[in-house]
């Protein structure tokens, strides 16, 4: 099988303050470390799992600056044969502006694929659609939030996709198609820095979207950013670990939950 | 050119319409229009007079709820019921696949995971790095997608005085490139976090797995059960039945202590209505900070430590 598995490179957000800027127009991103997004790795490593047992290759395809070579480089290294850069320095909000570029590439290129795979979301903008908007502008079908690809065969898939509180369906699935890969449906592997450094020496190429540009438009506009709307928010607990330890025994004792 | 009115599309498992429904009709109302709700047949727990009208599609849930036939579902209906302003799925993983399906064939805007809606400037608030800020999204042509977070808009529901009219959307031909085959249950396991009073739950934050021996002994000390968010249980940290949120277990206990969660909305939906929530980040921003009754900004495993000193000293 050859199989494309779209890759982002996201800010990391979880332990950083974000700042809005002028009244509301950007969000101030500039000094966040950057890594690939969680959801790829998991598309990567299931797209080249499915490779080393039945032949074919995997191809990582990143949208993005420059910098977004970054992860092609850790696709390689978790085993990806190739790694294309989508390059453009604009930011494109919309996923049906990306949907749309992506689609013009792998025509225009005539790239050969059997299936392509996505992340279920991206962690940034948790838009959870690029897939899906993807596979119906290619005509071809699409399943999203796959934790089990339960058989390969010559035409068609049957896979598991995750629904809500521990319900899923299994569904058959025709080729090509596109799949939006869920967390945890493996273990994605360890890559090293040794690693990553062996697949800078594999070569990226890269494209300019602007060949692409084919009715690449975004059909939603962000006008402002804003802070999530406060709500009354938790009473805070300060002080030294043994005082904040001694509060939060008292607050358990009180709810009657330890003695 | 548009028909005036607003399309929502019922997500239904097992015969029962979900109660996330809603606030996909809440979000219906707040936008103003007549409301038509579409829907696959046999369907338990509508309670019809929330709506304007409602559209049932000869269909069961299984090819109902399935990206290639709902594309051929709304051609028909736009072309019975004229097109509408906007199209409303629930954020959930079927709606959400629908959604972004269909607005790729329509070549229509799309906005997902909308949790607000400002009435004077049209925009609808969307999420962006769990939570931690929104953007304002202006639609530019029309009919507009939406999926709408679970939660969000289900106090605007109104009841009407009189049932809505009742169609046929007729009959839907299966897709080929996609077909329904079955319903799994994931299988369960010894712990039933559900049935817990105190949950000590733990995220990502921790660090890794050699913790969790340490977090399991403070558990035990203060006689809570363990519990956790998704990325613990994709890490192969703790076990499926572990796992509280939208697609894990949902958790009333008197006292939820989370430390080192963030506080997605996929796992406050799945704790929030626990009587006494206690977050502990050094993250002073993180979200779940919103949601709980107290807050301590601390390192998870250093406070850990003191609390199983202080436990077991007593
Ligand atoms: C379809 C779908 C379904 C999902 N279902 C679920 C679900 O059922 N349940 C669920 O939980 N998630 C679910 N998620 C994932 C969800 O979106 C979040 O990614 C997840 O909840 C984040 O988990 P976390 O808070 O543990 O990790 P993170 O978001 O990475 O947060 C870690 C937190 O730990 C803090 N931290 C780090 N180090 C320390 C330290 N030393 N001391 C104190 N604090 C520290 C950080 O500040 C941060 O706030 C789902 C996602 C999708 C797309």
């Amino acid at each position: 099988m050859e199989i494309v598995v779209f890759t982002k490179r996201v800010p990391v957000t979880q332990e950083e303050e974000l700042r809005i800027l002028e009244d509301g127009k950007a969000v101030d991103l500039r000094k966040l470390p950057h890594r690939m997004n969680d959801w790829d790795n998991y598309g990567v490593e299931e797209a080249v799992r499915m490779v080393e047992k039945g032949g074919g290759g995997v191809t990582s395809v990143a949208i993005g600056d420059a910098e977004a070579d970054e992860v092609l480089r850790r696709a390689i290294a978790m085993g990806a044969r190739d790694g294309f850069l989508l390059e453009t320095e604009e930011v494109l909000h919309d996923p049906f502006a990306r949907a749309t570029l992506a689609c013009n590439f792998l025509k225009k290129e005539k790239i050969p694929f059997d299936a392509l795979f996505t992340g279920v979301q991206a962690e940034d903008d948790q838009f959870a659609c690029f897939g899906g908007m993807l596979a119906a502008m290619l005509k071809i079908p699409y399943a999203a939030q796959v934790i089990g690809v339960d058989s390969v065969e010559k035409d068609h898939l049957v896979v598991r996709r995750e629904l809500e509180g521990g319900l899923q369906e299994r569904v058959k699935v025709s080729l090509p198609c596109v799949l939006s890969v869920q967390s945890g449906i493996n273990e994605p592997r360890y890559v090293s820095i040794m690693g990553v450094r062996k697949a800078s020496k594999v070569e990226r190429k890269v494209f300019k979207a602007s060949n692409y540009a084919d009715n690449v438009k975004s059909l939603i506009e962000v006008t402002k950013w804003a802070y999530p709307p406060k709500k009354e928010g938790a009473a805070m607990i300060a002080g030294d670990v043994n005082e904040v330890c001694g509060k939060l025994l008292g607050i358990l004792k009180e709810k009657g939950v330890y003695q | 050119m548009s028909a005036g009115y607003v399309l929502v599309v019922a997500e239904v498992r097992r015969g029962l319409f979900e109660e996330r429904n809603l606030d996909t009709i809440g979000l219906g109302r707040e936008l103003g229009l007549p409301v038509s709700l579409l829907l696959p047949e046999n369907v338990n727990g509508v309670d019809e007079l929330l709506l304007d009208r409602v559209l049932k599609v000869s269909a069961d849930e299984g090819t109902f709820l399935n990206p290639l036939v709902m594309v051929s579902i709304l051609v028909k209906v736009f072309e019975s019921q004229g097109q509408p302003d906007f199209v409303l799925f629930t954020h959930s993983s079927s709606g959400a696949e629908c959604a972004a399906y269909a607005a790729g064939h329509f070549s229509a805007p799309l906005v997902t995971d909308v949790s607000g809606f400002d009435q004077s400037t049209g925009t609808f608030f969307k999420s962006y790095y769990s939570d931690k800020v929104f953007a304002q999204f202006k639609s530019t042509s029309s009919p507009t997608f939406l999926t709408v977070r679970s939660g969000s808009f289900r106090e605007n529901v109104t009841r009407n005085q009189a049932a809505p009219a009742v169609e046929s959307v007729g009959d839907i031909a299966p897709a080929e490139g996609r077909t329904f085959l079955e319903y799994v249950e994931e299988a369960g396991g010894a712990v039933d976090i559900t049935k817990a009073e105190f949950l000590l739950s733990v995220g990502r934050g921790i660090g890794s797995k050699d913790e969790i021996p340490r977090y399991e002994e403070l558990a035990r000390a203060m006689r809570a059960v363990l519990s956790c968010s998704r990325p613990v249980v994709d890490k192969l940290w703790l076990p499926k039945e572990r796992q509280v949120g939208t697609s894990g277990k949902t958790v009333k206990p008197k006292v939820y202590l989370a430390m080192a969660i963030s506080g997605a909305f996929q796992h406050i939906a799945g704790m929030k209505d626990a009587d006494c929530i206690i977050a502990i980040n050094k993250d002073p921003e993180a979200p779940i900070f919103q949601y709980a009754h107290f807050g301590i900004v601390a390192d998870v495993n250093k406070l850990r430590d003191k609390l199983i000193e202080t436990v077991k000293g007593s």
